[in-house]
C-alpha cells in the first residue's frame, strides 16, 4: 500500500510525514501540532515559552508539560553524550553572529564574547512543573527535531514516518536514505550532523561546547542510525564533534549504523 | 651532436613541459569544499539494507 505524504516548513526546515495503514488525517493534526511546538520552542521569538524562561534568568518558571519534557531530554542528551551535547549554547550562538533565523541573515560575529560552556546541570534545574535557567540561555536546536519525531510518531501511531528537518524516526518499516545506502529502518530513528549546512563566512552553527565556537573538526558531516530520533541526534552531533579518530568506537558502543565525510 | 642543438633541445623540452604543466593544472582547479579524507559507512547487524527507493532520508537542515 503506498504511502499518503505530507510535506510543510517548520522548525526552520522542510519536514516530511508519511503514513502507512492508518488514517490520512492524523498528518494534518501531526503538521498542526509541529507548528505549535515550534511558537512554542523557538528561540527567535521574545514571546514563545523558551523565550519567557530564558528571559527570567534566576527565577524558577512554570513551564509546560512539553517542555519540561523536553528540557529532561537536554540533560540526558548531556548525559550520554559526555557533555558535547550541551543546550546550554544561546551565549555562543548569539556571540556566532546566529541571533535570529538565518533567512533574514545572520549578524556580525563577536567571538571574543564566546566562552567554553558550563556543564549544562549548572545552567538548567527542574522541578516538576518548573525549570530555572542561570547563566547562559537554553537553545534547543540540538535535541529538538528527533525528540518531537519520536513523540509525534506516538501521537499519528500505526505505521508512520516523522522526518523533521532530516531528524527522523520510523514506526514501522521504512526505506530511508542513509549516504548512498538505503537501511530498513523498523522502529528506528536516524539524524544527521553537518557543518555544512546552517552556515555563513567561515561560521556555521555547530558550537563544540569545549570551546563555544564553531566546531573545527575533521568530520563535516554525520549520519547516525539509533534506537530512536533523540538518540541518533544526540550520537550525530556528538560523533561529529569527537573527530575521525575517537568517533567510531563510540558509535560503536551505542548506534546501529553511521555515514561520515 | 653539437651542444647548441642539445641545449636548444633541452630549452625545447623545459618550454613544452612548462606549457603542459600549466594546461593540466588550470584543467584541474583545487575543490575548496572536496572532504579531505573518504567518506565512511558502518552499517551493524541489527541493520538490514535495501535496493529500493527511500521514501526519505536523513539530511542536515
Amino acid at each position: 500500500m503506498p504511502a499518503e505524504r505530507l510535506s510543510f516548513p517548520a522548525l526552520g526546515s522542510p519536514c516530511h510525514l508519511f503514513v502507512r495503514h492508518g488514517p490520512a488525517g492524523r498528518m494534518l493534526e501531526g503538521r498542526a501540532w509541529v507548528e505549535a511546538m515550534h511558537r512554542r520552542l523557538t528561540r527567535f521569538d521574545p514571546s514563545s515559552e523558551l523565550s519567557r524562561l530564558n528571559a527570567d534568568r534566576g527565577i524558577w518558571v512554570e513551564v509546560s508539560a512539553e517542555l519540561e519534557a523536553l528540557l529532561h531530554a537536554c540533560l540526558r542528551a548531556y548525559e550520554l553524550s559526555g557533555g558535547l551535547v550541551n543546550a546550554g549554547v544561546l551565549e555562543s550562538m548569539l556571540a556566532i553572529g546566529y541571533t535570529r533565523p538565518l533567512a533574514a541573515g545572520p549578524t556580525a560575529a563577536v567571538l571574543e564574547a564566546a566562552r567554553p560552556l558550563p556543564p549544562l546541570p549548572e545552567v538548567l534545574e527542574l522541578r516538576p512543573g518548573r525549570a530555572r535557567v542561570s547563566g547562559g540561555g537554553i537553545d534547543l536546536g540540538g535535541v529538538a527535531k528527533g525528540w518531537l519525531a519520536d513523540r509525534l510518531c506516538e501521537r499519528i501511531g500505526g505505521e508512520c514516518l516523522v522526518n523533521l528537518g532530516g531528524d527522523l524516526f520510523a514506526r514501522g518499516r521504512w526505506p530511508v536514505g542513509l549516504g548512498r545506502k538505503t537501511v530498513l529502518l523498523e522502529d528506528m530513528g536516524a539524524a544527521t550532523s553537518s557543518t555544512r549546512a546552517r552556515r555563513w563566512g567561515d561560521q556555521h552553527h555547530l558550537v563544540d561546547p569545549r570551546t563555544g565556537l564553531p566546531s573545527r573538526g575533521d568530520i563535516s558531516e554525520m549520519s547516525v542510525v539509533a534506537r530512536n530520533g533523540f538518540e541518533a541526534e544526540v550520537a550525530a552531533k556528538t560523533a561529529l564533534l569527537l573527530g575521525r579518530e575517537r568517533a567510531p568506537a563510540w558509535l560503536a558502543a551505542s548506534c546501529l549504523a553511521w555515514s561520515f565525510s | 651532436m653539437p651542444a647548441w642543438a642539445l641545449k636548444a633541445g633541452a630549452a625545447a623540452a623545459t618550454i613544452v613541459f612548462a606549457v603542459l604543466a600549466a594546461h593540466h593544472v588550470t584543467g584541474h582547479v583545487k575543490t575548496s569544499g572536496a572532504p579531505l579524507h573518504p567518506s565512511v559507512l558502518q552499517i551493524t547487524a541489527g541493520v538490514r539494507t535495501a535496493d529500493v527507493q527511500p521514501v526519505t532520508s536523513t539530511y542536515a537542515s
